[in-house]
Order: structure tokens, then C-alpha cells, then sequence
């Protein structure tokens, strides 16, 4: 008796938690006015935002150079490209300073923190910044030339004081891991940022993000002691009542690439988890004024756990529904969450066409299979990075695991720059 | 140019594409009609279903005579809310159980304050909450698939007022639940907003109306062009798949369910989900329908004698709508229902197994495509090929032509709608089975012990005047089909004590060795009723002595 009533008690919980994780991350799809509201408005042609680009480099002198030129190549007339340096990187700061010295918009700052990591550069060059608006980019990142006039025509319509592009994972073929790593993204920025913005309280992403100036030092720039600088400036600023605005195109996002391999990929999640955990414990999500933000914020923030734990108990869940003597209709129970995890595999499979289709990117059957068989490892690796985001935390590590980049979506969309 | 991508989807919504995507954009510029804030709708609706309860209402328990079917569900419901599992005698995957376990939510609550009401006469009223929520969703639906308002009302007096409709809705059969339970997922498969979790909804209600009755499973593909021709291009692979795997997910509870139970495949000593199929497939079946000698025409004719409009009239439409697929606005706005109504028919065509209760799952559907139908002529008289400047004498004209078609309609109609009606209101074919029950409760001495046969629609009465049940008072049939029924008769009809002799357990005597045989060794010690449909009360001779 006391058996089935946790067990009931357990399905119940995971299957709601299961079923608001999937209502969120199909926001975007609830009703075509919905899918069309999420999409940059076309610009008026008008230009008044200045824009300062920021683009912290280190360590990548084999990209930054594509980088920065595909930035200049920007159909906006009024912006600056400060690309950060580290003063004991001499290879990246060699790759700046000529692109420097060949177009008179970009700048280079140098970061001199003994320890490095994004926020502290970031802090660096923000007192740099001379346009209204501070956007940020990484240095692997391919940016839409008409983004900045998309990204101009927004802040004005809107009013808004944050407005998030969408990012793109796109080299979905190289590994089964990438493949559903784009597919969150895809999901992520796709839709469920949306409904963030929304609901008035979001975690911001690493990039390809724009902050009014005058906003942005009020805040205080980034916290450079928070493992998901990001998410925590979001989450301060939504917490302080700024209007964030999300807009995605499938023409306009940054696109990006995976980890190179399932290590940085673990140390990458491991980060991110970390950091959420962080911007969990500095309590700024507590001053939201609605209690379902409040909920809301405490909720997302601790997902990598929920998630871990869930990618446990189902599978546990529904073998003790089978084997365990335990009565029908609490058999039935345990079912729950097993239905919705099998809901959610099916939009993703619908997803991946999806993705396929805006990004005009062939998906073959082996991609669907890959997609199916890799979920639960993919849990299992989730959960992994998961379980070591708390033990690094509790061990006081809240260093910096770079992830480094091999450009393994260049060439796949240098296709672009070939004039039809 | 020079993106090799391809741009945006390139459909427009309907709704303008807001200038900004603000976070409180989700709001749809252009809101779509609310039914339930339009004053005309409601009131329209609210008093085309006063008329239809009432007529349904009125006389419900005692016309149309008790059936067999009735009897089993209900007391099934009974067992399930006795907490005796999801039947009283052992369960068989005969029908998927959520049909009788809705039948015991809805009459728990009367059941609970007066034990005595639990039987089938009295229950039927639970019946008029189902026709109730049906004839609303008929309504619903019809202006969703954008009919006028009249033809919307008359879709739902077709459906709910149809003496054909009267008889069949009373009766507490599993397919009334099932049709209501289409019904709503044909309303948010057209859902106005083409939201993707009423879309899934959709798929939940179809594949709740699955497993409230099987047969419904037919009906899907209606459901699903519904859907298809509601969604937008550009959520509609989400909408879609979200339904069929709500449904797909839903409907697998069935094999569960019996996996769980460990009966899903057959084997020695239990019964199987795998058994009960095969019965259902194999059931012996009735002819063809337009074979004057097959009992299939005989169904078909007792449903021609009660209304020949909805079904007949139904048919021309769905008809007409096809053939007008490519020109009528209407013909492609009721695709869905027209449809059902082709596969039903196509069906029925089969030289299978055609059960009396059949017609009940297409009644909504005759009913709106008959609607459309008339919606399609109304618009062909009246607007076809009209100019502005048309000479009064000919607008005239197609007033005078639809007020000719109107009255001959009414015509027809009227009086064979008011006879119908009126014996469903007056009739009473119930009084033999009250006075049985009755008889059996005072004149038998000790209830509790004794063994009767009964059919299934009197097993209830029977269990509230006393007698025990399951073994005590027992399913007739159960008495030769059931082994844990048997094996408690070893001496055969000697250790029974009465058999109610209803139409239905003389007619079915002939093919139960047991029941024969209890028929053949007993007198009748009362008879109530004349003729065919008379109830004797037969006393197994030489039975009570040696017990």
C-alpha cells in the first residue's frame, strides 16, 4: 500500500513536470499567430541605434578573422566591432590588430584579469562602448548581414531594452550527440524563449544578445564570478522589470557549432548547470513580482537536475510497473510519465523536419533513427553533466572549461557567401 | 541574390502578421467569433435543447422497451461501482471498459442517494446529460464548419428530435457515449484558434470515443481531415502528429491494460484481449443489408420505421456534397461529416455483422451533412448566379421557390415526426418487465436463496429486491458460457429455481443447452404482457423439495 501510493505520488509529480516542460518547449507551435509573432518584423528601412559589438576572442585565431570580416560585411551603417583580447594570447591579438588596422570600425581592447573568463573580458571593454546598444557575439559565430538592421528595427518598434536573437547549432550530421544538440537549440531559441520573454522572466543566451547601453551599466555589466554570465544578466534584468524581446529567423540566426567532442560537450553542460545552479543561489529571480515568474524562474533554473533525476526514475518507474506486484490501476499511474517523455520524442522527430525545412538541410532516415536511439544516451549524458555540475559546486571548482572550436560549420555554410 | 537558403515559409496567417514581436503579441489580432459570447448562438441553442430534453426526457423510462444491452452495461457500471472490478461476472475484452466505467461515473451520484434507482428504466434519465452535451456539440460544430445559424439549429433538432434520434439516445448504449465523445473531438479538430494542444485534445477525445465503443475506430480518417483542412500549413505537421500520437497513446492503454492483467494473449484457464478480438471479428454476420431476406435488412428497416428523413435524406445529402466537392463552399466545409457518413455507409455495405445500434454513431453526422445539404440548396435558390441589379420578379421567384421547398419539407416531415414522437412520449412497453421484477420480489419467499434466470435488462431489478448477485440472480447465457457459472450447477437445470422467459432468453434459448433444457422443465406461474413481447415467470419443476 504505502509502495503504491509513493509510486503514484512519484508518476504524478514527474508526469506534470514531464508535461509543463513539453507545453513550454512547443510554445512557438500553439497557433500559427503565435509561430508568426516570433519572427523579426521586416525593418522599415530607418536606422537610428548605434551599435557596439563585442567579441571576445581567445584562443581563436583560426576563426576570428572569417568572423569579423562576415561582421563587416553588415548592411547597417552604424556600428563598431571591439574584439577582446587576452594579454598572454599574442596569436589572437595578432589576427585583431590587422583586422584593426584594415577597417577603421573595429577596435581592440585587451583584457589583463591574471584569471580570464567572458564576463570579466566583457567588463573590460563595456566602458569601450560608444554605441546605444552593446551587442554580443562569439568569435566562432556566422552573423546574418541584415541582422543589425532587424535587431535596429525591433528596439525601436518595441521599445525594448534586451533584444535576443536566435542562435543556431547547425552541423546536426557530424555526431548522434550534435544532432540532438541542435535540436535543443533549435527548440530553445525557437520557441521556448518566447514564451520566457513572455512571461517576463529569461535566461538570456551567450550570444548574439543586445543590450541598451545606459541599461547595461546600471546592471553593472556581467557578474565575472557567475558560470553562466548569461543567463544571470538575463535573469537581473528581467528580475529589474526590463522588457526583453525575442525574435527568431530562420535566415537571421547566428549559426554555430558544436562541442568538438562528447568530453567538451559534458564540460560545456557541465558549465551551463553549474551556473544556473549560481544564478539559482543569488536569489535575484525572488524579486519578480508574480509569484508564477517566481515559480517559473525556479523551476527553469533547476531543470538540469529535474532532468537528471527523471532520466532515472521513468525508465525505473515503468520497470516496476511491470515487474513489481503492484495493483492495475496503480500500474496505469507509473504509465504517465513514460507518455508524455513519448510525446515529446515525437515532436522532436517532428522538430528535426522542421529544422530540416527552414534550414533547407537534407535529413535522412539514418538522422531520425539516430535522433530516437540517442535520446536516452543523450539523457544519461545529461544527467551526467548534471550530477557533476553539483559535485564541482560543492567543491568550491567554479573554474572556466573552455570549449574550443574547429569550425566545422564553416565550411558547411561558407555555401552562403557564393553569390547566385 | 545570394542566401542559398530558402527563405521563410512563405504563407501569410490570415490573422496580420503583428508589426513587432513584443512578448504580449500572442494575442491574434483579428479574434475569432466567440460562440459563447454571440447572444443569437446561445439563445438559439438554448432553446433547441429545452425541446430536445423534453421530448427525450419525457416517458424515457418506459419507451422503448428495456434491451438486453442496456441491461449489461448498466450493471457492469453497477459492478464497477460496487467495487467488483470492471464486471460481475468475469471480464472478457467483449468491449474496451471505459464505455460502462463513464456510465458509472454518471450515475454514481444517484445511485449513491437512492441504491433502488440503479436499475435500467430509472437510469436512462442519466442519458439525457450525454444527448444533451451531443446536441450542444452538434450546434458547436456546424458553426465551426461554418454553417448559418439556421442550418446549425437545424443540424441539432435533426440530430436530437429525429423519432429515430428519440428512441436510440434514450437507451443507455455505449455508442450514445462514443458519439458524444466524437462529436467533441471533431469540435477541436476544427477549433477556430488551430491550437496545437486543441488539436491534441482531439486526439485524446477520438481515442477516448474508441474506447468507449470500438467501432468508432472507423470514423478516425473524418476526424483527421477535419483536422487537416482546420490546420495552417505552418503548424499543422505539429497539429497533426500531435493528435495521432495522443490517440495512438491513449488507445494502447486498452493492450495494456489487459498486459497488466497478463490476459493479452490467449492461454489455459483465463480469458485473453486477443480472444475477445477474435469473437468480435468473427461473429457471424447478418447478410446484406439490401437483401430483403438477411437480418441485416431487418435492422435496416427498424430503423426506416422509426425516421426515413435523417437516414435517407442524410444519405442524398452526404451525396450531393460529394458530387458538389469541387463547386459548393459547403460541400468542402463538411468533408469531415460527409466523410463519416460515406465510410458508415460503406460499411454497412459489408456483408458483416450489422448490430441495431449501428445507425446511432452516423446520427450526427446525417444530421449536419443533411443541414449542409439543405444549407447548399437554401444558397443555390436563393444567391446563385443573382446580380444586384436582378428584376424583383425573379428575386421574388427564388423566395417563392424556397418557400415551395420549405413548405413541402414541412409537410413530410411534421406529421410522421409528431406520430413518432408522440408514442415515444406516450407509449409505455415497460410494464410487463416492472410487473415481473415486482412480482418476482414479493411473491418469491426467500430471495436470497434462490436461482433465477434472467435477461440483463431485468438483473438489476432482480439484485435490489434481494437476490444474490451474479450466482443467485444469473445472465441467462452465463448459465452455459461462463465455466465459473456452470461449475456451480452441476445437476444443470435442477439446481435452478425460476427463468424469466423474456423475448429475448426465448429467442436465444434455442442455441444454450442449459437455458433450453431450465425452459423446457418449467411452467409458467405468471405472465405478464400478451404475444411476443409477453415475460412469463416459469418455475423449474420439482425444484425447491431437495433444496
Amino acid at each position: 500500500m504505502l509502495t503504491s501510493v509513493f509510486i503514484a505520488v512519484v508518476s504524478f509529480a514527474l508526469f506534470w513536470m514531464a508535461a509543463f516542460t513539453l507545453w513550454w518547449q512547443m510554445h512557438a507551435w500553439r497557433t500559427p499567430e503565435v509561430l508568426a509573432s516570433t519572427r523579426f518584423s521586416r525593418p522599415d528601412g530607418d536606422e537610428h541605434v548605434s551599435f557596439s559589438l563585442l567579441l571576445p576572442a581567445r584562443h581563436e585565431q583560426a576563426v576570428l578573422d572569417h568572423t569579423v570580416q562576415r561582421l563587416l560585411e553588415s548592411t547597417h551603417t552604424d556600428f563598431e566591432i571591439i574584439v577582446i583580447v587576452g594579454h598572454d594570447d599574442p596569436e589572437t591579438t595578432e589576427v585583431a590588430r590587422k583586422a584593426a588596422d584594415r577597417d577603421p570600425r573595429v577596435r581592440v581592447v585587451v583584457d589583463t584579469h591574471e584569471k580570464k573568463n567572458k564576463p570579466k573580458a566583457m567588463n573590460t571593454a563595456l566602458p569601450h562602448c560608444r554605441g546605444d546598444v552593446v551587442g554580443v557575439f562569439d568569435a566562432e559565430d556566422q552573423v546574418h548581414p541584415e541582422l543589425l538592421a532587424h535587431v535596429d528595427h525591433a528596439f525601436r518598434s518595441t521599445g525594448a531594452d534586451v533584444v535576443q536573437g536566435g542562435v543556431q547549432l547547425i552541423n546536426f550530421h557530424s555526431s548522434w550527440y550534435s544532432l540532438r544538440n541542435c535540436l535543443e537549440y533549435f527548440f530553445w531559441f525557437r520557441s521556448r524563449l518566447h514564451l520566457h520573454a513572455q512571461k517576463g522572466f529569461i535566461p538570456l543566451g551567450g550570444n548574439t544578445v543586445f543590450v541598451r547601453t545606459g541599461v547595461l551599466r546600471d546592471a553593472g555589466g556581467w557578474d565575472p564570478h557567475c558560470l553562466a554570465e548569461d543567463c544571470d544578466l538575463g535573469v537581473r534584468l528581467s528580475s529589474a522589470g526590463r522588457k526583453v524581446v525575442v525574435a527568431y529567423d530562420s535566415e537571421m540566426v547566428t549559426r554555430e557549432e558544436t562541442p568538438s567532442s562528447l568530453m567538451s560537450l559534458m564540460k560545456q553542460r557541465t558549465r551551463w548547470n553549474q551556473g544556473f545552479l549560481q544564478v539559482y543561489r543569488k536569489r535575484d529571480w525572488k524579486q519578480l513580482p508574480g509569484f508564477g515568474q517566481r515559480l517559473l524562474a525556479r523551476y527553469t533554473l533547476m531543470t538540469p537536475y529535474l532532468q537528471a533525476v527523471s532520466g532515472v526514475v521513468i525508465p525505473l518507474n515503468v520497470a516496476i510497473a511491470l515487474f513489481l506486484d503492484v495493483p492495475v490501476g496503480i500500474a496505469f499511474v507509473t504509465f504517465l510519465p513514460a507518455v508524455t517523455a513519448l510525446v515529446t520524442f515525437v515532436f522532436e522527430i517532428v522538430g528535426l523536419h522542421d529544422f530540416g525545412k527552414q534550414y533547407g538541410l537534407r535529413v535522412g532516415f539514418g538522422h531520425y533513427l539516430k535522433l530516437i536511439v540517442g535520446g536516452p544516451f543523450y539523457q544519461v549524458l545529461l544527467a551526467g553533466a548534471a550530477v557533476r555540475a553539483v559535485w564541482r559546486e560543492q567543491r568550491g571548482r567554479t573554474d572556466w572549461e573552455l570549449t574550443s572550436h574547429v569550425g566545422a560549420h564553416l565550411a558547411h555554410v561558407n555555401r552562403e557567401d557564393v553569390p547566385a | 541574390m545570394t542566401s542559398t537558403l530558402p527563405a521563410v515559409t512563405g504563407a501569410k496567417v490570415p490573422a496580420q502578421r503583428t508589426a513587432v514581436p513584443s512578448p504580449g503579441s500572442t494575442r491574434r489580432t483579428t479574434s475569432p467569433e466567440r460562440l459563447r459570447g454571440s447572444r443569437p448562438d446561445l439563445v438559439l441553442c438554448a432553446v433547441l435543447l429545452v425541446a430536445i430534453l423534453v421530448v427525450q426526457g419525457w416517458n424515457i423510462a418506459d419507451y422503448p422497451t428495456l434491451s438486453d444491452d442496456e441491461g449489461t452495461y448498466l450493471a457492469q457500471a453497477w459492478a464497477v461501482q460496487e467495487g467488483r472490478g470492471l464486471a460481475h461476472y468475469t471480464y472478457w475484452y467483449d468491449h474496451p471498459p471505459l464505455g460502462w466505467i463513464q456510465i458509472a461515473v454518471l450515475t454514481w451520484i444517484p445511485a449513491h442517494f437512492a441504491p433502488g434507482s440503479m436499475t435500467v428504466g430509472s437510469m436512462r434519465a442519466t442519458m439525457l446529460v450525454i444527448s444533451a452535451v451531443s446536441a450542444v456539440l452538434v450546434y458547436v460544430l456546424a458553426r465551426r464548419l461554418s454553417l448559418p445559424r439556421w442550418a446549425a439549429g437545424l443540424g441539432m433538432v435533426l440530430f436530437g428530435l429525429s423519432p429515430l434520434s428519440v428512441v436510440l439516445q434514450r437507451e443507455i448504449f455505449l455508442d450514445n457515449l462514443a458519439v458524444m465523445w466524437t462529436l467533441l473531438a471533431f469540435c477541436l479538430a476544427a477549433s477556430p484558434s488551430r491550437h496545437l494542444w486543441h488539436h491534441f485534445g482531439a486526439g485524446i477525445a477520438a481515442a477516448t470515443a474508441v474506447l468507449t465503443k470500438e467501432t468508432m475506430l472507423i470514423v478516425l480518417p473524418a476526424v483527421m481531415v477535419t483536422m487537416w483542412r482546420h490546420s495552417h500549413r505552418d503548424t499543422r505537421k505539429f497539429a497533426l502528429t500531435g493528435a495521432i500520437t495522443a490517440c495512438a497513446l491513449i488507445g494502447v492503454s486498452y493492450p495494456l491494460l489487459a498486459l497488466l492483467k497478463g490476459e493479452l494473449f490467449p492461454g489455459p484457464g483465463h480469458v485473453s484481449l486477443w480472444d475477445g478480438i477474435e469473437y468480435q471479428m468473427t461473429r457471424p454476420g447478418s447478410g446484406f443489408v439490401l437483401d430483403p431476406g438477411s437480418g441485416s435488412y431487418a435492422v435496416l428497416q427498424s430503423w426506416l420505421y422509426y425516421d426515413r428523413v435523417l437516414p435517407v435524406g442524410g444519405l442524398a445529402a452526404a451525396l450531393l456534397l460529394l458530387v458538389t466537392w469541387r463547386w459548393s463552399v459547403t460541400a468542402r466545409a463538411l468533408a469531415g461529416p460527409a466523410l463519416a457518413v460515406a465510410i458508415l455507409a460503406a460499411m454497412a455495405l459489408r456483408p458483416g455483422y450489422l448490430p441495431a445500434m449501428y445507425v446511432i454513431q452516423a446520427l450526427p453526422f446525417l444530421a449536419l451533412v443533411l443541414a449542409g445539404g439543405t444549407g447548399s440548396v437554401a444558397h443555390a435558390v436563393l444567391r446563385r448566379g443573382r446580380r444586384t441589379d436582378e428584376r424583383t420578379y425573379l428575386t421574388w421567384g427564388r423566395y417563392a421557390v424556397a418557400a415551395a421547398l420549405v413548405g413541402a419539407s414541412a409537410a413530410y416531415v411534421v406529421p410522421r415526426w409528431y406520430d413518432g414522437n408522440r408514442t415515444a412520449v406516450t407509449a409505455d412497453a415497460n410494464a410487463p418487465y416492472r410487473a415481473a421484477a415486482e412480482w418476482l420480489g414479493s411473491e418469491v419467499d426467500n430471495p436470497g436463496k434462490a436461482r433465477v434466470l434472467v435477461d440483463d435488462a431485468l438483473w438489476l431489478d432482480l439484485v435490489h429486491e434481494g437476490y444474490k448477485p451474479g450466482l443467485g440472480v444469473i445472465w441467462f447465457y452465463k448459465a452455459d458460457l461462463d465455466p465459473a457459472v456452470t461449475k456451480t450447477m452441476p445437476r444443470g437445470w435442477r439446481d435452478l429455481d425460476y427463468v424469466v422467459a423474456s423475448p429475448t432468453v426465448r429467442r436465444d434459448a434455442v442455441d444454450l443447452p442449459n437455458v433450453k433444457a431450465a425452459m423446457e422443465h418449467s411452467t409458467p406461474v405468471a405472465t405478464f404482457g400478451t404475444g411476443e413481447d409477453r415475460i412469463e415467470i416459469r418455475q423449474i419443476q420439482a425444484a425447491g423439495g431437495d433444496r
